[in-house]
């Protein structure tokens, strides 16, 4: 708890570099933030034209299956784009650690909310097509309504969650650079093990769902298409498990990157 | 006044070799290994600072000197708190501002103007404190109108001023600076020294490094001497500092030797060639001092009818040139230096002397036939070639009888007041009237040391008087 609150002690510090990587990255281009925005519209655009004519979606209760997807996806990025970000960060910026007294787990922190803005910038459009679905405009109309409210509560758990698996991978990656490379792998692997694409419900096989209901990332974004799409309240016992796997990663992530800490000078 | 404000006690650190940690440097490897678990708990490092103690006072412009890889830097990170010791303790008063690297940390792609605020910040300034500063930071780094250009635009010399200038204004207690001030041009590295003074002057305490040692002499109150990562010396500047002078140059003289071995064995591997006479006039000319002046003198061993004042002659070299080897040794061969030494005092061969030590200079050579027309001769250049001084055997009024057999020849310089510098020394064999058998330039690279940092080339025994209005502090 303690490093929480010296992570907000750095909030400065962790606002002036967040806001840095915001705007260098669209920095040179010609419709900066808007890029935040267009993003997520194209893709929107794209999947619902193959989900709404050339694979037109078999489930009913997934349908209209690019929104259904989209309400996954978004979170999702997040969760890839900041664990990936993070687990570079420290060896990405080693000239601060090696030259200035710096804390180390501003970067891991900068990498998740950076990715964090990223999503919350692209949330506009997925409730401009929820809107739009609700208009009927993808056939089957996807419930909208006071279930939104769990968002925040959800923004704030999952965010728990990367930056506790960002602080293990950011410093771990330090002292074996190949975690880099996995992590992709991983990443590919997790996303299919998570009911991103599918609703855990219609999975058939008794086996795979128990294996699947393993997932620490499962209860979270089955949590996000409740809020988003279904319009139900996430029961208690998933938001249990939501922070639980929260707050595990976060000190199990807390208490390996303190124990590194000292050598993230040296060996970046 | 006399508030400590960095205090380190047996401070030690080491770092994992290398070598191991690029062997662990895989998940694989240390999965396999026992990797993580050295990684936690390291037993192989290297020692880069072994057990320093030293206390800062409030105020104090500290430097610290030792050479390349002593450990100068460790300790400023440790100090900084960038580094953590493995052993000992360091504790610092107030707010430490690092001048390690200037501009670490500027982004490429965002503007001056918000760099200076996020590195501010990164230097524990608040925001609001920043943008009552930035005016002045601006103003400082003299950037005002590249302020808002992407940083990336910036030339290195502009990236540095403006991280100067950030880690100014963060108004530290303590500064550490290490060998930033080299960057820059010289007007701003003016304006860094009258900054660092002025923030010595606010009472501010400064933690100094750096290679220039007159920058040591002339800023600190007290010098660290650090050598091998041990404390060798602590104390006043001048003290410290002639003894780290006296250190360098006796482990410069060990160099040299093995560099004079080196040169030695090449040129004896592959003397001089006749082919190379054609190039005589040239050499002699860069090298008159040795050469007396082809004039009236006779050929063969009569009497010098002319013994012309041959020192007159050690006018001005040539401009020096980046000479090729060929043109360092050449002659007709009809005798053969074989040989070069420089001994001290005590007969010991050595190429790094104090300014003043008694020096012998020593020349091994072979005639080819009976000579009854020969000079030995030497000279002595500074690394620029401007002619220190040059002497032969007729010069000082040796008249040469018979040469047939190998010799040595030594000249005695009883007192060698140079000043401090690198000096090489050329030695020849030729006849009376100049025509070289062997002139070999360069033949012994060496080094002086003089406690004192005077000027010019020359350092004469010398005794101040005074008297009238004037006092000087009693030592």
């Amino acid at each position: 708890m303690k490093s929480l609150l010296d992570l907000w002690r750095h909030r400065a510090l962790i606002g002036v570099l967040t806001a840095r990587e915001l705007k260098a990255r669209y920095r040179g281009s010609v419709l900066g933030y808007l890029w935040s925005l267009l993003n997520p519209l194209l893709m929107l655009a794209v999947y619902s034209l193959v989900f709404q004519v050339v694979l037109p979606s078999r489930a009913p209760s997934t349908s209209p299956y690019a929104l259904f997807l989209f309400c996954g996806l978004l979170p999702w990025n997040w969760l890839s784009s900041g664990l990936t970000d993070a687990a570079s960060s420290l060896v990405t910026h080693g000239a601060l650690l090696k030259k200035i007294l710096f804390p180390a787990e501003v970067l891991p922190a900068v990498a998740v909310l950076a990715q964090g803005a990223h999503f919350l910038l692209a949330m506009p459009v997925l409730l401009g097509g929820l809107l739009l679905g609700q208009a009927g405009l993808f056939g089957a109309r996807p419930a909208l309504g006071w279930a939104l409210v769990q968002v925040p509560f959800l923004l704030l758990l999952q965010g728990l969650l990367v930056f506790g698996l960002g602080l293990l991978l950011a410093g771990l990656t330090v002292h074996f650079r190949d975690l880099r490379d996995l992590l992709a792998t991983l990443l590919t692997l997790w996303f299919f093990a998570t009911p991103i694409l599918y609703d855990l419900a219609d999975v058939r096989s008794e086996r795979a769902v128990r294996l699947l209901s393993l997932n620490p990332a499962a209860p979270l974004f089955e949590a996000w298409r409740d809020a988003l799409f279904f319009d139900r309240w996430v029961p208690a016992r998933t938001w249990g498990l939501i922070a639980l796997f929260a707050f595990v990663a976060w000190a199990a992530g807390q208490a390996l990157f303190d124990r590194l800490r000292d050598t993230y000078a040296e060996a970046v | 006044m006399s508030r400590v404000a960095v205090s380190a006690r047996g401070l030690t650190k080491g770092y994992r070799r290398v070598g191991r940690t690029a062997a662990f440097g895989t998940l694989k490897s240390a999965l396999l290994g026992r990797g993580l678990v050295d990684l936690l708990n390291p037993k192989d490092v290297v020692p880069a600072l072994t057990d320093v103690s030293f206390d800062v006072r409030q105020g104090e412009t500290f430097g610290v000197v030792g050479p390349n890889g002593c450990g100068k830097s460790t300790l400023l990170k440790l100090v900084a708190g960038i580094l953590k010791p493995t052993a000992g303790s360091v504790t610092v008063e107030g707010r430490v501002s690092a001048l390690i690297e200037l501009g670490a940390g500027f982004h490429p792609e965002i503007s001056g103007r918000e760099n200076v605020v996020i590195n501010g910040v990164m230097l524990g300034m608040t925001r609001r404190e920043i943008e009552r500063k930035l005016a002045s930071i601006v103003a400082f780094s003299g950037l005002s109108e590249f302020i808002d250009q992407p940083v990336k635009t910036y030339s290195s010399g502009m990236y540095v001023r403006l991280g100067f200038a950030v880690a100014i204004h963060a108004d530290p207690d303590v500064l550490v600076v290490d060998e930033v001030l080299a960057v820059g041009d010289e007007a701003f590295a003016h304006r860094c020294l009258d900054t660092i003074r002025e923030m010595s002057a606010r009472g501010k305490t400064i933690f100094f490094v750096t290679h220039s040692l007159s920058l040591v002499e002339e800023l600190c109150d007290r010098v660290l001497y650090l050598e091998k990562g041990r404390t060798k010396r602590v104390g006043e500047p001048r003290e410290i500092l002639a003894s780290y002078r006296l250190d360098v140059s006796a482990g410069e003289g060990e160099r040299l030797a093995a560099e004079h071995a080196v040169t030695q064995d090449e040129l004896r591997a592959e003397p001089a060639t006749g082919a190379t006479g054609a190039t005589s006039a040239t050499g002699m000319a860069a090298a008159p001092a040795v050469d007396p002046p082809p004039g009236p003198v006779p050929d063969d061993d009569g009497t010098a009818a002319d013994p012309a004042p041959p020192g007159a002659d050690a006018s001005p070299a040539p401009a020096p040139a980046p000479e090729p080897e060929r043109l360092r040794r050449w002659g007709d061969r009809s005798a053969v230096v074989t040989a070069c030494r420089l001994l001290d005092g005590e007969g010991k061969e050595r190429y790094a002397f104090a300014s003043g030590e008694r020096v012998t200079v020593e020349i091994e050579a072979e005639p080819s036939r009976s000579l009854s027309d020969f000079v030995f001769g030497i000279g002595l250049f500074t690394t620029e070639d401007v002619c220190v001084h040059g002497t032969n055997t007729e010069v000082d009024g040796l008249v040469p009888a018979r040469f047939d057999a190998p010799a040595t020849a030594r000249v005695t310089i009883p007192s060698l007041d140079l000043a401090s510098g690198t000096y090489l020394l050329d030695v020849a064999v030729h006849s009376r009237r100049g025509t070289p058998y062997d002139y070999w330039r360069g033949a012994c690279r060496f080094r002086v040391d003089s406690p004192r940092a005077e000027a010019g080339l020359w350092r004469p025994a010398r005794e101040w008087g005074f008297a009238g209005g004037v006092a000087w502090k009693a030592e």
